[in-house]
């Protein structure tokens, strides 16, 4: 899916059965066709076996899209550890003062964002070029999974 | 929720990894892999400070679970 709009190499840590989540990641910040537009990918990911066979589930993330070498939105989903903003949010890039607070600082609530909605919403409304032609149809699978 | 790709994957080592979180954390926050998770894992980085720390906390292993 993430070839729709990028060629980069994805890295990825381990593919086994484990405890503990496992990581991937685009190798580099992936410029988009069609604009000053960037994509970073970085997702934490269980490796799973039922008795429907196997399956990854993500359970981390985050999604930047930059423009012109800046953060224009991210939305991030890392659950535990020191920070105490357990549940999905996104952060934006504006540079707006909210009394002592910025607003890029703010941990804007979401719910679980799947990188196919990202994907769509950069090529549909942001106008990256896709890479291939059926772009649609595989946004349109992952998001049915 | 589930991704899949058609880009090429490349899977690392656990050297491999921890070579690129090195990398990655004197690249983007002047410090190593190594310091960047003392100071993260003590509280004193928090994952949200800014994009870069965010996207270097990301690739530690297990980051998730070490608290």
């Amino acid at each position: 899916m993430l070839s729709c709009v990028t060629s980069v190499h994805v890295v990825v840590r381990a593919y086994h059965l484990s405890d503990a989540p496992h990581e991937l990641e685009l190798a580099d910040t992936a410029k988009m066709r069609g604009g000053p537009l960037s994509i970073d990918v970085s997702e934490e990911y269980e490796v799973r076996h039922d008795a429907e066979g196997w399956r990854v589930e993500v359970r981390g993330y985050l999604y930047a899209i930059g423009y012109e070498g800046r953060e224009l939105v991210s939305y991030h989903w890392h659950p535990s550890g020191n920070s105490p903003i357990t549940w999905p949010h996104m952060h934006v890039g504006a540079n707006i003062q909210v009394g002592d607070r910025w607003l890029g600082k703010v941990h804007l609530p979401t719910g679980a964002v799947g990188l196919e909605r990202v994907l769509a919403m950069v090529i549909t409304e942001l106008g990256a070029k896709p890479l291939r032609e059926d772009w649609e149809r595989l946004i349109h699978e992952a998001a049915a999974r | 929720m589930a991704t899949r790709t058609d880009n090429e994957i490349r899977e690392l080592s656990p050297e491999e990894w921890d070579q690129r979180v090195d990398e990655q954390a004197r690249k983007r926050l002047g410090m190593s892999g190594e310091e960047f998770e003392r100071r993260l894992n003590a509280g004193e980085i928090d994952i949200d400070d800014s994009p870069d720390v965010t996207r270097v906390a990301m690739m530690l292993p297990l980051h998730a679970t070490h608290k």
